[in-house]
Parts: C-alpha cells; structure tokens; sequence
C-alpha cells in the first residue's frame, strides 16, 4: 500500500507539474499581451502627436513646450528629448536639444546639448538615425539624476519634405511595467522578471521578494550550457534552481514572445508553495486509497473480467469530459450577456451559439464604448482546447485593442501579429469586425476570410468585403477597411460556417442559398428584428438538420440599426477662432442655451465646464501655434436631451481614444494636465468621435429632463 | 474674476471671485505668481465667492499646491460652493487637498 501511496504521489506530483506548465505558459502569453499594449500606449500617445512635431518645426523654441506637453500628459514618462540633426537651425549652432526632465513632481524643461554633452555622439542617437525607424534602448541606470532603471524608445521625424529632423527620445521608467506585471501571481512568493534582448533586466522586482536569488536566476537563464527543458508546446523554456542562501527550491519558467522586441517575461514559483495541497492531501489519499483498495477487491470478489479495463477507460472519460465542461463553460461566459446593450433604443442585437458536443472555436463578441458598437464574429480552425484557446485570447485582444482604436483594420493587424507569433500548430482563425458609429450609422469593418455577414433592408445581400487571409496565416497581411452606411431599421447578419454547413442524416449541407432563403422570406413577411431573425434562422436549421448530430458550433449574430427620429426644440451654432478669449463667448451662448431649456443651475453649470473642456482641447491642440482656425459649435436639444457638436479642421485627434486619467494619485504623482477630457466624458452621458471630410467632430450628449 | 491677495498673522489669503473659466486663468495665474516665489507662509483660498471653476482653474491650484508642498506649506481652501465640491471629488483633488 505504501509502494501504491508512493506512486500516486510521484504520478501527483508530475500531474501538478504538467499544469504549472500549463498555467505558466497562459500566465506569461497573457502578461507579454499587456506588456505589449502598454508600450504600444507609449507608441499610440505618440503618434497621436506627430502632426504637432512636424507642424512645430518651423518654430524651435516652441519645442520646449512640445516635450513638456508629452511629459505633462504621461506621468509614467521620465524625460523627453527632440534632439535635432546636427546644424537643423543654423542659427542655434551646430547643436539644439529641449530636454524635459521629470524630477519628482517638478518638471524641468531647458535646452540639453553643448560641446561637452554632444548628443550626435550618443549610441542612440546614431543608430535611431543611420537605421531610419524607431527602436527600445537596452535597460540603464540612470544614476545622476533619478537613480531608477530607464529605457529609451527612441524614433526619428520628418519635416514637410520628408528630411529627418530630428530624433525624440522618451525615457521611462520601467517600474511601471513591473508593477504591472506583478499584479497578480497564483502563488503568494512568485513573481515576474522582465529582461531585454540582451539578457539583462529591465524591471527588479524589489522588497516583497521572499529569497534573493534574482542573480543566480538571471545568470541561469543567460547562460546557453545550462540544463533548460522547452515546455510541450515549444512556447516556454523551463529549468529548476536551489536557491543558493536559504535552498528553497523552485522553478522558472521564461518566454519570448517576437512582438515585444525580443524581450523576455519570466515567472519564477517555488516548490514548497506549488507542492502545498499535495502534502495536505497525502493522508486523505492514503485513506482514500485503502478504501478504494477494499471496493476493488469486493468487486473483484464479485464479478467480471476486464472489470479494471472498463474501470480505467470510464475513469479517462469523466476525466476528459470535466475538462471540456470547464472549457466550455470559460468559453461562454466570455460572451456578452444580451442585457449588455438592452438599455439602448438605437441598437437591436441578439447573438447565439449553439456549442458542438466538443468544445470549439467560435466567438463572436459586442459592446458599446462612446457611442460606437463594436462587434465581431470568429472561428478557429480546429476544435478542442487549443481552439478555444486561440479564441481566448483573440477575444481578449479585441476587447482590449478596441478600448484605444476605432480602425477596424488597425484592429485585425494587431491581432494577426498576436496571432503569428510561435504558430507551431498552425492554427488559423476566420475573423470579422466591424465597428458601428450609432450617431450616423456609418459602418466600418475588416473581414479576415469569413463569411460574409448579410445585409437585411428591403433587400438582402451580403456585405462588399476585402477577402483578406485569416488571422494567423501569414504575418505580413496588410488589412485594409471598407465601409457603408446602415439605413434606418436595416440589420446586420453574422455567421459561422456551423450555420452553412451543418448537416441532415444524408450528410446534405444546409448551405449558403437557404440562408439567404429565410432571410429574404424575413424580409417579406416584416420580421428582421434581431430576435426573430435569429430565431426564424435556428428553426429552420433545426427541421433540416432532424436530429444529426451536430458537428460544428453553430453561431449567429444579427444587429438591427434601429435610431430613433428625434423632435428638435431648439438649435442654435456659433463659430469661434482658436483663442482662449473666446471662451467667454462660448460660455455666453451655452448659458443662453440651458437657460432658454429652464435647465437648473447645477446642471447647467455641469453643461459648460464639459463643454469648455472640449473646446479648450481643440484649442490647445487643433492648430498649430500662431496659426488661426475656426470651430463651430452646434447646440441642438430635444424634450429631453442636448446634444453639443463640436466641428474644427485641425489635426485629427481623436480624444475618446486617450486613456482615463488616474485620479487616485498622490499630490506628488499627479500630473499637472490630463484633465480636459477626463471632465468631459465624466460630466456628459455620453460622448462620441469622427473624423468626417478632414474635420473632427465631437458630439457630447446630456440628458436634461427625467 | 478678481484675485486678492492679503497677508495676515503670517498667512496669506487669497481670495477668488467671480468665474474661474479658462478665458481667466492666465490672468489669475499672474495674479498668484508672487506666492509661488515667496515661502514660508501657508495660504489660504478662500472661495465663497468663487461661482465656476474649469480645469485649467483646477491646474494653477495644483500649481500652487505643488510648490508650496515643496517648502513644507499648506494650502487650504475654504467654503467650496457645492458644485465646485463636485468637481473636486470627480477629479480626486478633494484628497490632496486640505477643505474647510
């Protein structure tokens, strides 16, 4: 019994193993996705200003204020530099470089280079300039100033004849990323390591660290002799480790993902903690397997031959099975709950997915974010675990991809780079966004090779896609957007190939044509409500079908634009230049609005700050510095709501897409700016953004009645 | 939109009245300068009298508070009218700062 006790615990202990591999890798694809789209938040606050790099050229003493701008709207941003080409201003000398340093929470701006700071000698400096593009800088310490652990993103820019100009530099620091990282461990002592493509460390995890074996950790991992074993999937490397002081033991696991430059996430677990429940449970097995002994040999006693066969195969089913109920039950509730968009009058939509008797990979996902629907549908090739998987974590990227961007193809690039990254098993997805604006019904999407979704108005047809490759095929796809225009009441008809292709007892396909079929009966019998549409559609299937089993997950998604007419009770527009003086105007002709719609004063009070903010953005921001530019403000209410539409030519910007400004921080962490937006969408319902024919537009509505 | 500035048993008093909008701000900023560069005194914001304040009001009070914050002073505002409060505590400066 003991030599049986023995081997369940060895059999445990590796079972155990096999699923910290398991998790680890999950853990660390998951981190190196946050890990992504936080630097690509550095890119994205970026670019959303080169406009204002190229636009300031013409004046270089106006570069102090473009880097202390950068550094007061990112507080993780420890210092800025533009450092221009040697001789760019022949009347600033050979060398011009405004500088912004933060140093605690004073913020420094002064011009950096001088013969003895020569910054065209800088590494950085030289490589960012001969290689043309931007890149991450190794980690450093900066010791003079701030004593905290840097990098660099560093990138050039042009002027109007497309020339370099000049190299930005941003330095961050990396605690962030590590804090970020160590948010959350499965095991209390575990934590996370960052390191560059060089090997060293980009983020150290300091005090809360149970043994101090960072060190020994890192020569491990840097050193190719070593004995490291690759996970079962190829995605993670792993090795083991005694600590050399307290001889904890323990592992690491690491992983290099190809889209954050080469650099390495590794989680580090100790034994004694990942080992715990086995020990706990060591005596209730000991029990356990008494008992089980006893049953075994009464039944034995009893009957049967092959009776311990048939015991192992149902033991292996029930245990396959749990694992695909949990998988599935991830699976769905990752979908949205049909209340997510109930509330809204402008937007029908009803999703279903009827899973196959295995786990698959189906998707499909929608929310609303500033007035703008978001949706997509997708299957994976393959089934099982790995497929639902795969679609985890595409559903998670576009949930989070789409929190900052509003470019449906931008979208699918970013997750077709995901989706290529260590594609062993390759594993393909059919994907589709699109994105809705509920303002103007204008309709923006990118089709991965999936089905083409139909169009259901007095006609149906199916929606003019670009075909494009699926997600995960080929990283060099470039996605293009196409869009149209949803009519009053037209709806929108999503599906998986589970639909087309399911089949009767003969094997007979259900197929495109009779989906069309019942929808265009839909159409004649004035039933193309998302509900009906859907319901109509799983009747049908379902006579077809007669009760074969079902081989495919069966998805369907169907979003009627339904916007409601509104009774305009007042309408008035002002145009104003791009002078803070203005304001005082502005607020004159939104005070005679909310006062002519006996608004009360709090909340009329509330209804010009918002919009104040928002104007002073445009001001701020629009045009560049001594240039004039007009914007038009349009107050337009009915019984119940205003709605304010803020209209200037300047540079695109879209201000919904900047991230919410932190309002916990401490006085000394709070940055001085960052607020504008921040107030508006907090003091308006909602509030919404386009750029139509070259000009912003942004439309903030508050309800006033009721 | 007035600034006032007084001096009383080793404190200062500014006093804000009017509209804080950001058509004002420069104004009261300049206004408020010599307090940035005088220390050892804490200030007091008294805003009875203050109807409306944006966010760039909102920025030359951290401004200020910052850098008496730096010689180990206090600034404190006194008698926010309600919908000013609001502001304060959607933007969490209602806890960095001392409100009477």
């Amino acid at each position: 019994m003991l030599l049986i006790s023995g081997i369940q615990q060895n059999y445990a202990r590796k079972q155990i193993r096999n699923n910290l591999e398991r998790n680890a890798e999950m853990e660390l694809i998951i981190k190196s996705i946050d890990v992504k789209h936080s630097l690509e938040d550095v890119t994205l606050a970026l670019r959303n200003r080169s406009w204002e790099f190229e636009k300031f050229l013409h004046y270089p003493d106006s570069l102090f204020d473009v880097t202390r701008r950068i550094m007061e709207e990112n507080p993780n941003f420890a210092g800025c530099c533009i450092a221009m080409v040697p001789n760019y201003y022949p009347e600033k000398g050979r060398l011009f470089e405004p500088y912004t340093l933060r140093r605690g929470e004073v913020i420094e701006t002064f011009q950096l280079a001088s013969e003895e700071h020569d910054y065209s000698k800088n590494p950085n400096f030289i490589i960012a300039a001969e290689n043309d593009s931007s890149f991450w800088s190794e980690p450093y310490h900066d010791e003079d100033d701030l004593n905290v652990t840097l990098i660099t993103y560093t990138f050039p820019i042009y002027d109007e004849y497309g020339d370099m100009a000049a190299i930005v530099g941003i330095d961050l620091n990396t605690e962030w990323l590590g804090k970020l990282l160590n948010s959350r461990h499965v095991f209390p002592s575990s934590y996370n390591l960052l390191l560059s493509g060089e090997g060293r460390l980009i983020y150290r995890p300091n005090g809360e660290i149970k043994h101090k074996d960072v060190e020994q950790i890192m020569g491990l991992i840097n050193d190719s002799t070593a004995k490291h074993t690759i996970s079962a999937s190829g995605r993670v490397t792993i090795f083991s480790f005694v600590d050399w002081e307290d001889h904890a033991k323990g592992s690491v696991y690491y992983y290099t993902p190809n889209s954050i430059h080469s650099w390495s996430i590794a989680v580090v677990n100790y034994d004694d903690e990942v080992f715990a429940p086995l020990i706990k449970m060591q005596w209730r097995n000991l029990l356990l397997t008494f008992i089980g002994l006893l049953i075994l040999s009464f039944i034995i006693q009893r009957s049967a031959k092959n009776i311990s066969k048939l015991h192992q195969a149902t033991l292996e089913r029930e245990h396959i099975d749990s694992e695909l109920n949990i998988a599935r039950n991830i699976q769905m509730s990752m979908l949205p709950k049909s209340d997510e968009t109930a509330s809204r009058d402008d937007c029908d939509i009803v999703g279903s997915l009827d899973p196959a008797k295995m786990v698959g990979g189906d998707l499909f996902d929608y929310f609303v974010r500033d007035e703008k629907l978001f949706f997509c549908i997708g299957d994976v090739s393959g089934k099982g675990i790995p497929a639902a998987l795969v679609m985890a974590v595409n559903h998670t990227l576009f949930r989070s991809v789409s929190a900052h961007e509003t470019n449906p193809a931008r979208m699918m690039q970013s997750l077709n780079e995901t989706a290529c990254q260590r594609n062993e098993q390759n594993m393909f997805a059919t994907f589709f966004i699109g994105v809705l604006d509920l303002p103007t019904g204008r309709l923006r999407y990118c089709n991965a090779g999936h089905d083409l979704p139909f169009v259901i108005g007095k006609t149906v047809k199916s929606i003019q896609a670009k075909p494009h490759l699926p997600l995960g095929v080929m990283d060099d796809v470039i996605y293009t957007m196409q869009e149209t225009t949803m009519t009053v009441n037209e709806t929108l008809f999503l599906y998986t190939d589970g639909l087309t292709e399911a089949k009767n007892e003969k094997h007979e396909q259900f197929g495109v044509k009779r989906v069309e079929e019942v929808l265009k009966h839909s159409v004649e019998n004035k039933s193309v409500a998302s509900k009906t549409l859907i319901q109509t559609m799983k009747e049908k299937v379902d006579a077809f079908v007669n009760g074969a089993e079902q081989s495919d997950d069966l998805t369907m998604l169907a979003i009627q634009y339904t916007p409601k007419e509104k009774h305009i009770i007042y309408r008035e527009t002002l145009t104003l230049i791009n002078k803070v003086s203005e304001i005082t105007r502005l607020n004159a002709f939104v005070k005679s609005a909310t006062s002519a719609l006996n608004m009360e004063n709090a909340l009329a009070n509330q209804i010009k700050l918002a919009v104040e903010e928002a104007v002073t953005n445009v001001i701020d921001y629009a045009y560049p510095n001594d240039t004039e530019g007009n914007i038009e403000i349009t107050i337009e209410a009915d019984e119940s709501r205003i709605r304010f539409i803020l209209t200037d030519s300047g540079a695109d910007f879209d201000p919904t897409g900047v991230s919410k400004a932190d309002t916990t921080l401490s006085v000394d962490e709070r940055p001085i700016g960052g607020l504008g937006v921040f107030l508006v969408r907090n003091l308006m319902d909602s509030i919404n953004y386009e750029r139509t024919n070259g000009k912003n537009v942004l439309r903030m509505e508050k309800q006033y009645v009721g | 939109m007035n600034t006032n500035i007084t001096e009383k048993d080793g404190k200062y008093t500014v006093s804000l009245e009017g509209e804080l909008d950001t058509a004002h701000a420069l104004e009261v900023e300049q206004a408020m300068q010599p307090l940035h560069e005088l220390s050892g005194k804490d200030i007091t914001i008294d805003c009875a009298k203050l109807d409306y304040i944006a966010s760039s009001g909102l920025r030359i009070l951290l401004g200020l508070l910052k850098s008496a914050k730096a010689k180990g002073n206090k600034v404190v505002l006194k008698d926010l009218n309600d919908e000013i409060k609001e502001v304060f505590k959607m933007t969490g400066f209602i806890d960095i700062f001392d409100i009477e």
